[in-house]
């Protein structure tokens, strides 16, 4: 169980991902090269590996993850661990659009900033962004939580549906139908418990939390015009 | 889906090239057709016109009636005028012509025949070249690698709103403003009722394409008497849809993007040079390492990146 090495550059990205799910088989370090921030590297990656990807990475990096550590050293352009299932994503840098989008289980971990609709539709998991998140973090999110230690941009949790947006920072703006709640010590203990393993306790830390105000649940068409945020 | 890309150049070089690649990485996001707006050194006086004949068997018809006309407003070909020599039924030309005495009457009467003939750009230094195809098909037939200038535009174009014709592809020039060039990525949705507005002032729009409408829109906002930053600032709450688009002129290259902020751009701004993509994968083939990217991933955001003017 040696590291492997996978070089990127201009080859065909199918071929790039049969050569890690082979090796994935027999190999628990995977380093990829050369990844020249090209789109759907390494796509439904197994539980077992740990998995490095040196440099930035385009779209969809990590998406529909079922157990695997990934580690992207710089930059991620749209949707990375997109639908992912379980495991574990670092992002070293900045996060483009929407990752996490739609994830079910598992956890994001951005070092930099993020980009518009992080969590967008997420479903489960926990996304951790040491920056700033950008505008209408968690959009549509049905379960799961983002935490963002550097504040929000504007449309905070626009039209959040049942997870939660936790944010420690200036928030711009908050979106349609999002509440900040006061919460309670033992809610902060189990975020405490998702940033624990990260080593991003902190208790000096003003919280907000943000969850529905559950009136779009009802959604009336005659009240369309109150939801109309641009 | 549409992708775009805009490159500045330190000082005069190959930019057509750059171009070329940035197109070449995206071509994926559209492969209906390919279009280069390049910024070469300017003249003095006389213009550079790019024009699309839609039948090459009236070649020769077309450019006696263009020259006729040229010729009531006072000017005439400086060069022979120069044209692909592909099979293709439309054909592609290139004319360098004296300055006509008032442009936008010139326009006006040259669009007469423009069902024949159809001015595509007209420049100082702006040369758009559009056509059927992917980057490298559309390079290849119109000599696109090796153009040099300062800047310029490209586009891969994903057709969504109106016919895929060679004359429907992108970027656009701002009929009838000399050098002012876009490319977009998205949907305009109330473009119509904007064209109409215009064509009442005496605009014209020669396809049915939306992105058509940016173009004369924001230089008719400067013709009021708005700032480049004001014009592109107030595109953001005046024009409906989705956009993220790139306008051009002699000075450089300016950006606005809408409230939504579904469509991305990638830049790099580094060393006196300016390099922007809808991917930033695309930005790779220019600079393959190291180079810091900044993204403009949030919504209602614009940028001005003038030729020469960009900070070491």
């Amino acid at each position: 169980m040696s590291n492997y090495e996978i070089d990127v550059g201009m080859r065909h990205i199918r071929e790039v991902n049969e050569e890690i799910q082979e090796a994935a088989k027999t190999h628990h370090r995977i380093l990829v090269r050369n990844t020249l921030s090209r789109h759907n590297l390494g796509i439904g990656l197994p539980k077992g590996i740990d998995i490095s990807f040196d440099g930035s990475v385009g779209y969809y990096c990590g998406g529909l993850n079922t157990g695997a550590i990934v580690a992207v050293e710089g930059d991620a352009g749209w949707g990375a661990g997109e639908g992912m299932d379980a495991g574990h994503i670092t992002i070293g840098g900045y996060a483009g659009m929407s990752a996490g989008a739609a994830m079910r289980g598992g956890t994001i971990h951005v070092r930099g900033d993020a980009g518009p609709r992080i969590g967008v539709a997420m479903k489960g998991g926990n996304i951790v962004v040491e920056g700033k998140i950008g505008s209408q973090a968690g959009f549509m999110a049905h379960a799961g939580k983002i935490i963002a230690l550097g504040g929000a941009d504007t449309s905070c949790a626009d039209a959040l549906w049942q997870g939660e947006v936790w944010v420690a920072g200036e928030i711009e703006s908050l979106g349609v139908d999002a509440v900040v709640k006061e919460p309670t010590a033992e809610q902060v203990a189990e975020v405490d418990a998702i940033l624990e393993p990260l080593g991003l306790v902190d208790s000096t830390r003003n919280w907000r939390r943000i969850i529905s105000g559950q009136r779009l649940w009802y959604f009336e068409s005659r009240d369309a015009n109150a939801w109309l945020m641009i | 889906m549409c992708g775009i890309a805009g490159r500045i150049l330190g000082k005069v070089g190959d930019v057509g090239t750059d171009l070329v690649e940035l197109m070449d990485a995206q071509a994926h996001r559209g492969s209906d057709s390919t279009g280069f707006a390049v910024y070469g050194i300017p003249r003095e006086t006389g213009y550079v016109v790019r024009a699309m004949g839609f039948d090459r068997a009236a070649l020769g018809k077309d450019l006696e009636d263009f020259q006729y006309i040229l010729k009531e407003h006072g000017a005439d070909f400086i060069e022979n005028p120069r044209w692909d020599n592909s099979g293709a039924k439309h054909y592609s030309v290139r004319m360098v012509i004296t300055d006509p005495r008032d442009v936008a009457r010139w326009t006006h009467e040259t669009d007469t025949i423009s069902h024949r003939l159809e001015v595509q750009s007209l420049g100082r230094s702006l040369e758009i070249i559009k056509d059927d195809g992917d980057a490298r098909e559309v390079a290849e037939k119109h000599g696109v690698r090796g153009m040099i200038g300062t800047h310029g535009l490209g586009h891969a174009r994903l057709a969504t709103e109106s016919a895929v014709r060679p004359n429907a592809s992108h970027p656009f020039w701002a009929r009838p403003f000399p050098d002012v060039a876009i490319v977009h990525n998205g949907q305009i949705t109330d473009y119509y009722n904007w064209r109409q507005r215009l064509e009442r002032q005496g605009y014209r729009f020669l396809t049915q394409n939306d992105s058509e409408l940016i173009a004369v829109w924001v230089s008719d906002q400067m013709k009021q008497g708005m700032t480049r930053q004001e014009a592109l600032t107030h595109s953001i709450s005046q024009i409906d849809g989705v956009f993220t688009y790139m306008i051009a002129d002699l000075n450089g290259i300016g950006f606005a993007k809408d409230r939504f902020a579904i469509k991305p751009l990638a830049t790099i701004q580094q060393d006196g040079a300016f390099c922007a993509a809808t991917e930033e994968q695309a930005l790779r083939r220019v600079y393959p390492q190291g180079a810091k990217i900044i993204n403009y991933d949030g919504p209602a955001k614009t940028g001005i990146w003038g030729v020469g003017e960009l900070a070491a």
